[in-house]
């Protein structure tokens, strides 16, 4: 009798041990590093991202910003983590496929990341000045083409989205680039203000960056890179429907961690993005702060930043902004 | 009640050094997550600016500019508390805060939106006749030897110049270091020179506390006042005209404050040297722009600080759009925050001058426990801006580069004005430049943009002038 119950009470043990080699994941608080300052379109969507994880899993998930060097310095210090799940990335557009088709020598190997999911984009908008004459992008090539020295256009730094967004449009639609006037800001807010203000008479930021000013009436979107219309936008066409299908530059955030993270904690991340994306609440929330929900799990997500790599690669060596 | 709450977070924050509005109000947003959007704001701009009042207590009392506005604070505020005056240098700073923040509030109440297109108005080519306005600053805070001020201006342009070009993306000065590519951080940089300096001088003169003198009274005397009632009027139009370009930084609005009451005084030379309005100049103005600050933020969605971009993702995770529209679709939410703002302004007053008696003890503690704590806060500062180890180093570097800069004469002040400066003179003429195809004309042929040019050059020419024929008197 005795043997027996001792028997169950081992085989109960050996089960629990077997149930406890699978760790329970998350334990503690998370990080999830954000190389750029509070405030902006990475930092919005890694708050997204935490906000809905702790909810779900019941442990602090922070955000962690590390701003410095275009974002490097973050992402640097989130790839040399321990890959234990507790130090993520938020990896955006901007440190990983636009960021090596600018430059060549990246203290990190693009491949060198575990690959968790996309979560957000962030299309780019067309924009003038709220009085401005040009009421479609043939309009603003039309202008462009006639007089391209006393075209002004604003972006935020040389190799930043409006660089590539900008820079495509006026290629696709044949200006002479070199005449232009290209006044580069720090950052989205200074670009669109100088827009609003009338400094310069042109620009293509994230729709994050834009969504005030337009809904401000300061400033008038002509066109948005999505394949359909956005919410709050919906009188605003597509660039498709503009008659531009070819303008594709979007910004967009992914979940990243440093290389060799388990498969496990991958699984559990992907579930509850891909949770998250169908999650009415989440889209809404989203969409308040200008981000597109758009999940894509490990494999395609690798997928489309190696095509968006692609892309950028042929483009940057265009605007002769590759180092 | 959540102002009251945000005011005291506030405060908190800016004692802290280093831990400056920005960090703040972002370790402190998962909170409002429980709040409605209301009473969240509410505590969020009350964390702001109770952040911009705290922050002139360590500059006065242990010279750490607790955020990068009140490092002109430290030049007379310091002083006065060495003479064993903290108390009244506290106090005006709370009162000229007060004064000046509720002053601004009345600006952003009225003419928040006509205000706001105007400030669109004002583009590279002004923002750069600002900074050659400002430059003139330089001169009077030069101290006795113009070689040195100069020096000290230039070393401090080259600092900011470190990093990434922003125009170009190239790298400069970097020595191939991924460290050195984000550029150097201002709050390193001024915690080193103020903070770690003063504590190097002090271990050096073996000091035994910041002042032994008797503390005397702790609230200013009423003619004091009354000389800082000008000063903190003149402060706080400085502070919210400045205040409300979202491209002027405040801790150039502080400087031009500051030198405004320089030029104006009957005693100048008083100034450096614990002069009360060289405290209420900068604190007021700086009160004055964070109210302004509001003015772009809710009418067109711009932040004017980093501080500010934080508490606008915060409104646009409620979903409150900022723009004009704000104002016409969301009233009730706008007045409750701007009302909440006058009361939070009260409340900081009510709270601080109370604790200006507590403070002022804090100089008598000896140095040996002092200096300690002191270097301690610095460096959790430095590496609290951008969680990075390389930011404390570059503190300890910079607190030698000071003691070594005091030791051989070199005022330190031009230093940090060129550093905050030369940005925005960079990106100011190479944007104008490149909005005129090139052509420096448009920095002339803009009539707002020409007269400042020209005020800051004349202002230059002046101030040389005057000091020439004052060392020849």
């Amino acid at each position: 009798m005795m043997r027996v119950a001792l028997a169950v009470l081992l085989a109960l043990g050996l089960v629990t041990t077997e149930a406890s080699a699978q760790p329970a994941y998350p334990t503690r608080p998370i990080e999830i590093i954000v190389g750029y300052a509070p405030g902006g379109g990475a930092d919005v969507a890694a708050r997204l991202v935490a906000g809905y994880a702790s909810k779900k899993w019941g442990q602090p998930v922070n955000v962690v910003n590390m701003p410095g060097a275009s974002g490097i310095t973050g992402a640097l210090r989130a790839l040399n983590a321990r890959p234990d799940g507790y130090t993520l990335l938020l990896d955006p557009h901007a440190t990983s496929s636009m960021l090596f088709a600018v430059e060549s020598d990246v203290p990190f190997k693009m491949e060198g990341k575990t690959h968790i999911a996309l979560v957000t984009l962030d299309p780019a908008i067309y924009t003038v000045k709220a009085d401005s004459p040009w009421k479609s992008l043939q309009d603003v090539a039309a202008a462009a083409k006639k007089d391209p020295k006393a075209f002004r256009y604003g972006i935020a730094g040389v190799s930043g989205i409006a660089a590539f967004s900008v820079s495509q449009f006026l290629f696709g639609a044949g200006v002479p680039i070199a005449e232009t006037n290209k006044v580069v800001f720090t950052g989205g807010a200074p670009a669109l203000t100088a827009l609003a203000g009338g400094h310069v008479d042109f620009a293509g930021q994230q729709w994050s960056e834009s969504a005030g000013l337009i809904a401000g009436g300061k400033i008038r979107a002509l066109a948005v890179v999505n394949p359909t219309r956005l919410p709050g936008l919906e009188n605003v066409p597509t660039v498709k429907e503009a008659g531009f299908p070819d303008l594709d530059v979007v910004g967009w955030q992914g979940l990243a961690g440093p290389p060799n993270l388990p498969a496990p904690i991958v699984q559990k991340w992907n579930a509850l993005l891909s949770e998250a994306t169908k999650d009415k609440e989440f889209i809404d929330q989203a969409a308040k702060v200008s981000k597109v929900v758009a999940y894509m799990g490990p494999e395609p997500y690798w997928k489309f930043q190696q095509d968006e790599l692609k892309k950028y690669l042929p483009l940057a060596q265009k605007m002769g902004i590759r180092k | 009640m959540f102002a009251l709450i945000g005011s005291v977070l506030g405060t908190l924050v800016g004692v802290l050094p280093g831990i400056g509005p920005t960090s703040g109000i972002a370790i402190l947003l998962p909170i409002t997550a429980f709040l409605p959007p209301t009473p969240a704001i509410i505590m969020l701009a009350a964390i702001y600016y109770g952040a911009m009042y705290g922050g002139s207590t360590t500059a006065i009392l242990v010279n750490i500019p607790g955020e990068v506005a009140s490092v002109v604070t430290t030049l007379d505020g310091y002083q006065m508390a060495r003479e064993g005056r903290a108390g009244p240098a506290l106090a005006i700073a709370a009162i000229s805060s007060f004064v000046a923040g509720t002053l601004g509030l009345v600006g952003l109440t009225f003419f928040a939106p006509t205000l706001a297109d105007v400030a669109l108005g004002v583009g590279p080519p002004e923002y750069f006749g600002l900074v050659v306005l400002s430059f003139s600053v330089v001169v009077n805070l030069s101290g006795p030897s113009l070689v040195k001020g100069f020096s000290a201006a230039a070393l401090g342009g080259l600092i900011a110049l470190v990093g990434l070009d922003p125009m170009s993306g190239t790298r400069r000065f970097a020595y191939g270091t991924s460290t050195l590519l984000g550029g150097i951080d201002f709050i390193a940089v001024i915690i080193g020179l103020f903070a770690i300096t003063e504590v190097l001088l002090g271990v050096e003169e073996r000091t035994r506390a910041v002042s032994l003198a008797p503390l005397g009274k702790l609230m200013p005397r009423a003619d004091e006042i009354r000389r800082c009632l000008a000063t903190m009027l003149r402060a706080s139009g400085v502070g919210f005209a400045l205040g409300l370009l979202p491209g002027c930084t405040p801790g150039a609005i502080s400087f031009i404050s500051y030198d405004l009451e320089k030029r104006l005084s009957k005693t100048p030379e008083r100034f450096g040297k614990g002069a009360i309005e060289g405290v209420a100049a900068p604190e007021g103005a700086n009160n004055a722009t964070t109210s302004a600050g509001f003015v772009p933020l809710f009418a067109l969605g711009i932040p004017a600080t980093p501080a500010l971009a934080v508490v606008l993702s915060g409104l646009m995770i409620y979903g409150l759009q900022p723009g004009p529209l704000l104002f016409e679709k969301q009233p009730q939410f706008v007045w409750a925050v701007i009302a909440s703002m006058y009361i939070g302004n009260v409340m900081l007053l009510v709270l601080n001058l109370p604790l200006v008696g507590l403070w002022a003890r804090l100089c008598r503690i000896p140095y040996a426990i002092m200096a300690p704590l002191i270097l301690m806060f610095s460096v959790l500062g430095a590496y609290s801006v951008r969680n990075s180890f390389a930011d404390v180093g570059m503190a300890l570097v910079f607190g030698v580069v000071g003691y070594v800069m005091v030791k051989l004469g070199y005022p330190t002040a031009p230093l940090v004005l060129a550093l905050i400066l030369t940005p925005m003179l960079e990106s100011g003429l190479r944007q104008s430049l490149s909005m005129a195809g090139g052509s420096p004309l448009i920095l002339v042929t803009r009539p707002v943009a020409a007269t400042l040019i020209a005020a800051g050059l004349a202002l230059t020419a002046w101030t040389l002038y005057s000091r020439r024929r004052r060392s020849l008197a």
